[in-house]
């Protein structure tokens, strides 16, 4: 059974997910693709709470709670500290 | 085959400069790229027409012809508004020649992400030549580049660098001078992406260059070491304190270092000025030269030291990854009220200088969110407005310095308080709209470049003294000049001041005292009959609702030119000479002045509203010009000025009116 998407906040930090869908402006969601953060892309969770920090292949992108709340992502592995 | 570019440059018949384009993702080593090819020969400058702040460098061609290098900002993608201008450039307008090669450096230990920029470009059909820069990181991380697999993919020329340490130099001028020379080059692979490509389409290609160049895709590293440094300075607490420490040690320096050729500058130009006194007959050309030319550029040199100091400093910062960290600290506080994370280091900036401060928001990569940052800046105290709290906290509490500073320290919030209430205010009007939510990239640790930081050094004091200095000096001679003229002879009393200390029989120390006492009053005189002077009366009815007199309004004005102005305008209205000093004598001269009508033109209410009416104005011509330059409008500057005037009078009229009601005189 396919897991439900949801909300990067609710990853635990350590977790390996895959993204799904951002709910951002244009501009934002441009910006997060440049930085390979594309539909379907596997990242990890290095770092919840203020800011959340993912990275995405060799690259790491700091978020801001805000912006972390409208990204929706499925968990792939369970979290590890 | 098909032609690298349609430009006579490049076919042949060379009619002007060779021009390439350096571009890429933020951190991956452009500038550095940049230094290498042209040295010391490089300004920063805008592109005509836009508000693209590029740098122009000069370098050398094989055959000795010059090549023309731009290094643009760092970019992650060439799509949406922002990038707008940029692509315009790129693939050249009315106002601007395209370059005849653009090189996009590309972080080879993150060869995917960069690649999809690479794409765009090559979409777009813009001759590319790609720098795979950083190619020791990657062999460290096991990641191994093909550049001849590379080069085949992308249907361009792919040359290795190491560019920090200088390696690859050589090759990438050669191949940038094959590039230039080949009328043609191979037809590109015939799945390279199409103009307009979406993102994954462009994602999915670069993976598959990346894949095929690199033997696989390597797993994402992971870095437990960078995990940790990321928790510590991002932390509420302990990146809070980081911070505090580190913006700590940033302000001391530029203060403690900065002093000294400000210092220097000051004195220089005070002797320049002596001595042209000594060598050239007294008349209009000689003031014009001292206190007019020298006093002008003095007033422009003198922001130099803090300028290049700043821009040194916080190039150093940048290059180890921690500015991109301390964005995150701030931004918690920060986006509550319309400004960027990033605000931080133009906001302290402003407490050394709004002119530094302004400049420093090019650190800003949004544009509404820059714009927001450098309206509501020169609301921090700077440090020219230390010399006037100076003076109105001890004309307000004389004898109580515990008073003094606390009201010192009030001055200090009330500047910071207004920059974020009309932040906020801003936000729901001329800008509409909330600081971007933070999304960042937080390149991986690493020592700074202090080459890398002299040139931008370098770079920011030319461009300051190019452009807004110009301004700046411009401004300073046509204020002394409301100030001097028109010449009106000496008044009475002082031509007898100067014909007892004349008389036989006085001693050398009492006719010193006397042509002390007449200069003074000649120059009291003079600034009271000046355009400057004039202007005031003029004026003194705006300000009478806040408490001033002419004399008041007067300093007020003159003080436009710069702040500290205040403090020795008074000086000279109160009879002690052309001071800047808030010593005791000139502080006992100016708190016992008197209006017109005798009463004294400092009370408690007044110099309380005068000390809130300089916290909150925009007294600073040169904040203006450098508004002006750096917004690209003219509009910024005149609703800076516009608004900050209109909330400096309407709290100085509350705080004068509120004191009298009170009882307090």
């Amino acid at each position: 059974m396919p897991t439900a998407a949801v909300p990067l906040t609710e990853l635990p930090p350590g977790a390996l997910a895959r993204f799904e869908e951002a709910r951002l402006d244009p501009e934002a969601i441009r910006l997060l693709r440049a930085l390979g953060l594309v539909e379907s892309c596997e990242f990890r969770l290095c770092q919840s709470g203020e800011p959340y920090i993912v990275q995405v292949r060799a690259t790491r992108i700091g978020l801001s709670r805000a912006v972390a709340r409208s990204l929706l992502v499925v968990p792939s592995a369970p979290g590890a500290d | 085959m098909v032609p690298v570019a349609s430009d006579p440059t490049v076919t042949g018949v060379p009619s002007t400069p060779a021009r390439i384009a350096l571009v890429g993702n933020p951190n991956t080593g452009k500038t550095t790229i940049f230094n290498r090819l042209c040295g010391v020969h490089a300004k920063t400058a805008n592109f005509p027409g836009t508000t693209v702040t590029m740098r122009v460098g000069r370098s050398q061609r094989a055959d000795g012809g010059p090549l023309q290098v731009i290094d643009l900002p760092g970019l992650y993608h060439l799509e949406g508004a922002e990038a707008d201008e940029v692509r315009a450039l790129l693939l050249g307008d009315a106002a601007n020649r395209p370059p005849d090669l653009v090189v996009a450096s590309v972080d080879a230990a993150n060869l995917a992400r960069n690649l999809a920029f690479v794409g765009e470009l090559l979409a777009f059909g813009i001759p590319t030549l790609v720098c795979l820069n950083m190619s020791d990181v990657a062999e460290r991380r096991g990641v191994r580049v093909d550049p001849v697999a590379l080069a085949s993919c992308l249907g361009a020329p792919v040359v290795p660098m190491v560019a920090s340490r200088g390696i690859g130099l050589a090759a990438l001028r050669a191949a940038i001078e094959d590039a230039l020379e080949a009328p043609t080059r191979p037809e590109p692979p015939a799945d390279r992406p199409v103009a307009g490509a979406s993102p994954a389409a462009l994602a999915t290609w670069a993976d598959g260059v990346a894949a095929a160049a690199q033997g696989g895709l390597p797993a994402a590293p992971t870095d437990r070491r960078t995990d940790r440094w990321d928790r510590l300075l991002t932390h509420p607490v302990s990146g809070t304190l980081v911070f505090l420490a580190v913006m700590g040690g940033l302000f001391w320096t530029l203060f403690a270092l900065a002093t000294v050729p400000m210092d220097l500058i000051e004195t220089t130009f005070a002797g320049l000025g002596a001595l042209v006194r000594q060598v050239m007959p007294a008349g209009a050309l000689r003031d014009l030269l001292i206190d007019g030319v020298i006093g002008g550029i003095a007033g422009t040199v003198v922001f130099l030291p803090q300028i290049m100091l700043l821009f040194f400093l916080i190039s150093l910062l940048e290059d180890t990854g921690y500015l991109a960290r301390a964005a995150f600290v701030n931004d918690r506080l920060f986006s509550r009220f319309g400004l960027p994370g990033q605000a931080f280091v133009p906001l302290l900036t402003a407490h050394a200088c709004a002119v530094p401060g302004i400049m420093s928001a090019r650190l800003i990569p949004n544009r509404r969110d820059r714009l927001a940052t450098i309206l509501v800046l020169p609301f921090m105290s700077c440090s020219a407005r230390l010399p006037v709290y100076v003076l109105l906290t001890s004309l307000l509490f004389a004898g109580r310095p515990a008073l003094a500073g606390l009201v010192f320290a009030g001055a200090y919030l009330l500047g910071a308080g207004a920059a974020f209430f009309t932040a906020a205010l801003f936000s729901r009007t001329v800008l509409r709209g909330r600081a971007r939510p933070m999304i960042l990239e937080l390149p991986g640790y690493r020592w700074p470049s202090v080459t890398n930081a002299l040139f931008t050094a370098r770079d920011q004091g030319v461009a300051f003294l190019k452009t807004a200095g110009t301004t700046i000096f411009a401004i300073c001679v046509v204020m002394w000049w409301l100030s001097a003229y028109p010449r009106v002879a000496p008044p009475a009393g002082v031509t007898a001041l100067r014909a007892e200390a004349a008389a036989p029989g006085v001693t050398a120390e009492e006719a010193g005292a006397l042509t002390a006492r007449a200069d003074a009053l000649e120059a009291r005189d003079a600034q009271a009959r000046s355009f400057a002077g004039r202007i005031g009366r003029f004026l003194q009815p705006v300000f009478a609702p806040l408490g001033y007199d002419w004399q008041l309004t007067d300093a007020l004005l003159t003080s436009f030119l710069a702040r500290e102005v205040f403090v020795s305008t008074m000086s000279v209205l109160a009879g002690a000479g052309a001071s800047g000093d808030t010593d005791e004598g000139v502080l006992a001269r100016i708190r016992t002045m008197t209006r017109d009508d005798g009463t004294p033109v400092f009370t408690r209410a007044t110099s309380a509203s005068a000390l809130v009416f300089f916290v909150l104005a925009m007294q600073c011509l040169a904040t203006l010009a450098v508004t002006r330059r750096e917004t690209g409008r003219l509009r910024y500057a005149l609703i800076q000025l516009g608004y900050m005037s209109a909330l400096a009078w309407v709290a100085a009229l509350v705080v004068y009116q509120g004191l009298r009601l009170a009882g307090v005189q």
